[in-house]
């Protein structure tokens, strides 16, 4: 029995590893890509160890005036939405978990439940929308067409983490005389920050990322976002893959912050599992 | 501030949802009408057609080629994804080391960019100077550069597999929640009573996990329905249409040929085979959740 126990852990860690190695190698080559020269890039069979490391590709990439524009257009996207999305989910999920008596319930299964429309049922109608208001290729109409993959996930996200927090302080702050906002503020707030700071990490990594939409709506280089650039960069006749991949490591970094803030947020989640076993 | 509390309670939900009807509801309906209308260029107006643009629909030989591509793509992407997922999500729970190490690690495609994943499999794939090709011909593997995505059958089979690389995660992870709540005594009675370790998986661990293996075969169903991003970077659809999805063949329709219609009316076909599949899979997974109750 002891020596088939280990038999299973040397197993399930050979599996781990190797899955690991699957998912990491992508990200590996990429980098590895992006600071090669290009002779060694395009050399075939390929260098493994290349000649020198370089940080041309990057110089290059970030001296196109095209990709720090496309950059900045999506820095704007994202903060913006997630701005929106909290300022607009956050009350939303207070009043209808909290003050609403009967039927708040419903109304969150409702706005959860137009997540599930597919992209593609918006395609015409917001190209139509937006064409007729003005906001075709403008920075405004893609922050429109997010909200509405946006904001019903994250009013679910702060109600769930809502739900889980004993009202008790707000009672105590009610009978002391607090209002609504002041509740929101100084209890809700704080103590619902970790949903909350997810529902916003969402939202930015999802405006940050998002691909079909921004390519419909921003076809303007002054409204157009990091991804559609990328896009464009791979179209042309000669594809320069070092400049493509430091491109792709830039792009990256914002996402892979967040994505260590929700580990550390969720540490004890993920560990908690170890301790039950 | 004296009102009542439900009253105030909705006035918090107010914009929110004003919001939701402009950017959600609002469209939505729009595109249910415009299934059902047809432009008319000479009087500049919408004229009423009834079924005209389904009909229109399945008379196109690229509403049935989308058809078939989507099938091969979502029960392709669903299968790799549960076995992956299922191997992943048991070692996990074997493993008493590096549990949360190993779990962060596997997130890492599920918080990836698409379009980065699109174009850095590009560059893996590519059939001249792709690292893929240059590690099977060094390991004696194949014998000369394989075309990835240059042939129908490997095109269709290496976006199944940049797409499985990319949702894995969620899958594993799902399981392995299921997992972490059965009881390890039950598992440990089933070995004590003289089943081997595939019959303990197959007949104990298998049926209590059905609820979580319901949920992720229709949350990576629903994506693989949804999702175009690959077909659109990677392939364009081709060649010869082999991975021109659901998804972007109504985006061609829409937006190359212009017909909205036509598009309105193959998103609100995508749109229903979701919503049955969503419920006829919440059925089936339904009577497996009394049991373990």
């Amino acid at each position: 029995m002891e020596s088939a126990g280990r038999r299973v852990q040397f197993f399930a860690h050979l599996m781990l590893i190797a899955t690991a190695v699957f998912v990491l190698f992508p990200y590996a080559w990429m980098l590895a890509t992006s600071i090669k020269p290009i002779a060694d890039v395009v050399a075939w069979p390929i260098r493994w160890l290349p000649r020198s490391v370089t940080l041309e590709n990057y110089a290059a990439i970030l001296s196109d005036a095209r990709f720090l524009r496309s950059l900045l257009n999506s820095a704007v996207v994202s903060v913006v939405v997630t701005t929106l999305s909290l300022g607009l989910s956050v009350p939303a999920a207070y009043g209808l978990t909290r003050l609403v008596k009967r039927g708040g319930r419903g109304m969150l299964i409702g706005i959860l439940a137009s997540q599930f429309f597919p992209p593609m049922v918006f395609f015409v109608p917001f190209y139509v929308a937006l064409q007729a208001v003005g906001l075709l290729n403008t920075i405004p109409g893609l922050v429109l067409a997010y909200l509405s993959v946006t904001l019903p996930v994250c009013t679910w996200m702060v109600a769930t983490s809502l739900r889980d927090i004993p009202t008790a302080l707000e009672e105590a702050a009610r009978i002391d005389g607090c209002g609504d906002l002041r509740i929101i503020w100084t209890i809700v707030l704080p103590i619902a920050a970790p949903g909350i700071v997810t529902a916003g990490i969402f939202a930015f990594v999802l405006s940050w990322q998002e691909y079909i939409f921004a390519l419909l709506y921003t076809t303007s280089e002054a409204a157009q976002t990091a991804p559609v650039l990328m896009f464009y960069l791979l179209g042309q006749h000669q594809i320069d893959y070092a400049r493509l991949m430091a491109a792709a490591v830039l792009l990256s970094i914002p996402i892979a912050i967040p994505f260590a803030v929700i580990q550390r947020l969720y540490r004890g989640g993920l560990t908690e599992g170890g301790v039950k076993g | 501030m004296a009102a009542r509390p439900t009253v105030r309670g909705y006035l918090f939900a107010t914009p929110l949802i004003v919001v939701l009807a402009a950017v959600v509801v609002l469209p939505a309906l729009y595109n249910t009408g415009l299934a059902f209308l047809k432009y008319d260029a000479i009087r500049d107006s919408w004229r009423f057609v009834g079924l005209g643009n389904f009909d229109k629909l399945v008379g196109q030989d690229g509403f049935w080629n989308a058809v078939g591509v989507t099938l091969i793509w979502v029960v392709g992407n669903v299968s790799l994804q549960l076995v992956l997922g299922m191997l992943v999500a048991l070692a996990l729970n074997a493993v008493t080391s590096f549990r949360a190490l190993y779990s962060s690690i596997v997130m890492v495609p599920w918080v990836s960019s698409f379009v980065i994943v699109a174009v850095v499999f590009l560059w893996l794939y590519h059939p001249e100077i792709g690292v893929l090709n240059d590690v099977l011909l060094r390991l004696g593997l194949v014998s000369e550069p394989v075309g990835w995505l240059a042939t129908p059958g490997m095109a269709q089979f290496s976006l199944i597999l940049a797409n499985t690389w990319k949702f894995f995660p969620l899958v594993a992870i799902t399981l392995f929640t299921g997992l972490q709540a059965i009881p390890r005594e039950l598992m440990e009675a089933s070995r004590i009573d003289g089943a081997n370790r595939f019959e303990t998986l197959r007949y104990v661990i298998v049926p209590l996990m059905a609820p979580s293996i319901a949920t992720a075969v229709l949350l990576s169903a629903i994506w693989a329905f949804n999702a175009f991003t690959l077909s659109i970077i990677m392939t364009g659809g081709g060649p010869l249409r082999a991975t021109e999805v659901l998804g972007l063949y109504i985006y061609k329709v829409a937006f190359d040929s212009f017909d909205f219609g036509v598009a309105a009316a193959a998103s609100l076909v995508l749109f229903v085979t979701i919503l049955i599949v969503t419920v006829a899979y919440l059925r089936v997974a339904d009577p497996a959740q009394e049991t373990k109750g």
